[in-house]
């Protein structure tokens, strides 16, 4: 294999993953300040919906993202609601925000099935698109990706190197600590599941304008769910956060890579990939680390019943 | 929220009941999709069905059902139909057949008519047709624009219809340029956009220059198609307008004729439950129009294949044919019989691709 095959093979793990990364990143800010939400898949979908929606509509992709992101916070401000204003099991607020998101984007979006919209322009690379090798691989990248990339930075930086980050995570570590001083971890912790659901509304909205240019039900198929699996590969850390969404989009790359090679193996088995190799990595991260976890405190609270 | 949803759920009810009011007609025509009635593929083809139906025999009312999975919910909104005075259903998906078929013993007096099922009942008939030879068309054209003779194939899954499909324009695409090549990416669903781009990317990353599928909704590869500028096969229906520099040509399904006679002979009371089969010549499945791309002379050979085919002098499955391995399938001046084309189970020579 080739460099050529190989950042091919890389242009497209990274263009599979942006999706799954910003809703990992979103999920790593939510779960940092003690709140689980399963209902990512819900808020992507409804993030796809209205972001195709609105490009639909305004013609501007960036638009798009936009009403995605803010489809997102509308629907995650339920779970705000359910779970930390009423008190009602997380688990279960998140699942009913899944479910939720999935009915509500399926009857409102059944309309734009089918609906044509512009996407982004190819950006303009210069200089950098006519290198060998590496210019056709940038020449691939869309705004989307290098936004992704961009709020890794963003995130990792927040949480580890401002003031607020500390707060933020303190909110997830020991909630009656950051009472003690003074700091009001309820108001944080609605403001992170809030923050979650735009990442995670912008990340659907990623799927349906940018990399898709396409609306259908069910569009995200699962990945959603994925990324707050993948969250926990990635051990709460935005900065983790990178390498893994690779590891999926690689494996889900190498898998039709290998069938377009004229593999023999079934496809049905090779498809498994980008889900069995980020659980191995899963395994083999937990065996290395002595100290077992590094799950938010207040998060294992959750787990535990304490909530 | 909650109170605003259920307020929802009950518009969405009102809505559905008041559509399927029964209305002084002869015949209510109810029919169920699988996806969504506008996904510019399989759907929209069985709706624009209805429409002409609706369109062409008087005094006929048809309703439809989208996003209904083939589950047990299927037999919920058939039943719901049935109920709102429904005398024929049109269950559209192929794993509707199980549950269509119970539903016709239950209630005797109701058609149903099921898309490419391989069981009859006394009041369940089926209808299909051979897409493959609008395919085998398509490779002509597709064989033409491949410049270096590779050509892609984004598939749901190893299933005969799709092997018939993928083995059709191989052999088309090889009658123009005997060393064209058709790989195959399986994506493992009818319905994964995400999916269906990543595919599309890996086959243009391995140089082909032509791609076409076989999934419920064409638009995400014809999309990722126009982001890396190669051209495009359609399947399912005519969506040139997605991607009019690229888009060649494609095969797209014309069910509203046999839809139609359906409904006139249960309204004579003629109506014997067959497996209908349709092609081109029926008019069942048809080529798509052409792309400003091909020209005049790939145009004209095409168009006088598919008279060829339509006159029975042209057999798409007609010796010699050598499978992927090179051994010969078909041997020169015999054809491959019926039941071996409806349970196809192998390539032929130049399709890179795994049977499992």
């Amino acid at each position: 294999m080739n460099g050529g095959l190989l950042l091919g093979l890389l242009s497209i793990a990274l263009l599979t993953a942006t999706p799954v990364l910003l809703a990992m990143l979103g999920e790593t800010l939510t779960e940092r300040a003690g709140v689980v939400n399963l209902g990512v898949e819900g808020q992507m979908l409804v993030g796809a919906a209205a972001g195709f929606a609105a490009t639909h509509i305004t013609g501007s992709p960036w638009a798009g993202l936009a009403v995605g992101a803010a489809a997102g916070v509308a629907l995650s401000s339920v779970h705000a609601l359910l779970c930390l204003g009423l008190g009602v099991n997380q688990i279960a607020s998140g699942l009913a925000i899944l479910f939720l998101g999935n009915g509500l984007s399926s009857f409102y979006g059944t309309s734009l099935v089918g609906q044509q919209i512009e996407g982004f322009h190819s950006l303009r690379h210069g200089w950098l698109a006519d290198l060998p090798v590496v210019g056709g691989f940038l020449s691939q990248l869309t705004p989307t990706v290098y936004l992704g990339l961009a709020l890794v930075v963003v995130c990792g930086l927040f949480l580890y190197r401002t003031q607020w980050g500390l707060v933020w995570r303190s909110a997830g570590e020991s909630a009656d600590a950051l009472r003690m001083l003074g700091k009001h971890p309820m108001r944080l912790r609605v403001t992170a599941v809030l923050t979650g659901g735009a990442f995670t509304g912008l990340a659907g909205a990623a799927l349906s304008v940018d990399y898709t240019r396409t609306w259908v039900e069910q569009m995200t198929a699962g990945r959603g769910l994925l990324a707050v699996g993948l969250v926990i590969v990635a051990r709460w850390n935005p900065w983790l956060a990178l390498p893994v969404a690779l590891i999926y989009g690689l494996s889900e790359a190498l898998s039709l890579r290998l069938q377009s090679m004229g593999s023999d193996l079934s496809p049905y088995l090779l498809g498994t990939l980008p889900y069995l190799v980020p659980l191995i990595v899963l395994l083999l991260s937990y065996r290395a680390s002595q100290r077992g976890t590094s799950m938010p405190q207040e998060l294992a609270g959750v787990f535990r019943g304490m909530s | 929220m909650n109170l605003r949803f259920l307020a929802l759920i009950a518009a969405a009810s009102a809505a559905v009941t008041l559509a399927m009011q029964p209305a002084r007609a002869d015949v209510m025509v109810g029919y169920v999709y699988v996806g969504a009635k506008t996904d510019g593929g399989y759907n929209e083809a069985q709706d624009a069905g209805r429409l002409y139906v609706q369109k062409s025999v008087p005094g006929v009312k048809t309703n439809y059902l989208e996003n209904v999975p083939e589950s047990a919910q299927v037999t919920q909104a058939m039943e719901r139909m049935i109920g709102a005075g429904d005398k024929i259903i049109f269950a559209t998906s192929y794993g509707y057949l199980p549950y269509a078929l119970d539903l016709a013993k239950k209630y005797p007096k109701v058609t149903f008519m099921h898309c490419g099922g391989a069981k009859l009942a006394p009041n369940l008939g089926t209808y299909f047709a051979d897409m493959y030879e609008a395919m085998y068309l398509s490779g002509i054209a597709a064989g033409k624009a491949a410049a270096n003779g590779k050509i892609g194939f984004v598939a749901a899954h190893p299933i005969p219809q799709i092997l018939q499909d993928v083995n059709a324009i191989a052999l088309g695409a090889q009658s123009v340029n005997p060393k064209a090549t058709v790989t195959v990416v399986y994506t493992g669903a009818w319905n994964d956009p995400s999916k269906d781009v990543a595919a599309v990317n890996t086959l243009v990353d391995q140089g082909i220059s032509v791609v076409g599928m076989h999934v419920d909704s064409p638009i995400p590869v014809i999309e990722a198609a126009k982001k890396r500028g190669v051209k495009v096969i359609g399947y399912h229906f005519d969506d040139m307008h997605f991607y009019p520099q690229g888009w060649l040509t494609g095969g797209y399904w014309n069910w509203g004729p046999i839809m139609a006679s359906v409904v006139k002979e249960v309204e004579a009371g003629t109506w014997k439950s067959q497996a209908i089969y349709g092609n081109l010549k029926t008019g069942a499945a048809k080529l798509a129009p052409f792309g400003p791309s091909v020209d005049a002379a790939t145009r004209k050979l095409i168009l006088d294949k598919e008279a060829a085919i339509k006159d029975g002098k042209l057999d798409v499955w007609a010796g010699p044919i050598y499978g992927q391995d090179g051994k010969e399938l078909v041997p020169a001046g015999s054809k491959l019989p019926r039941d071996k084309v409806d349970a196809m189970n192998f390539f032929v020579k130049g399709v890179v691709g795994t049977l499992k």
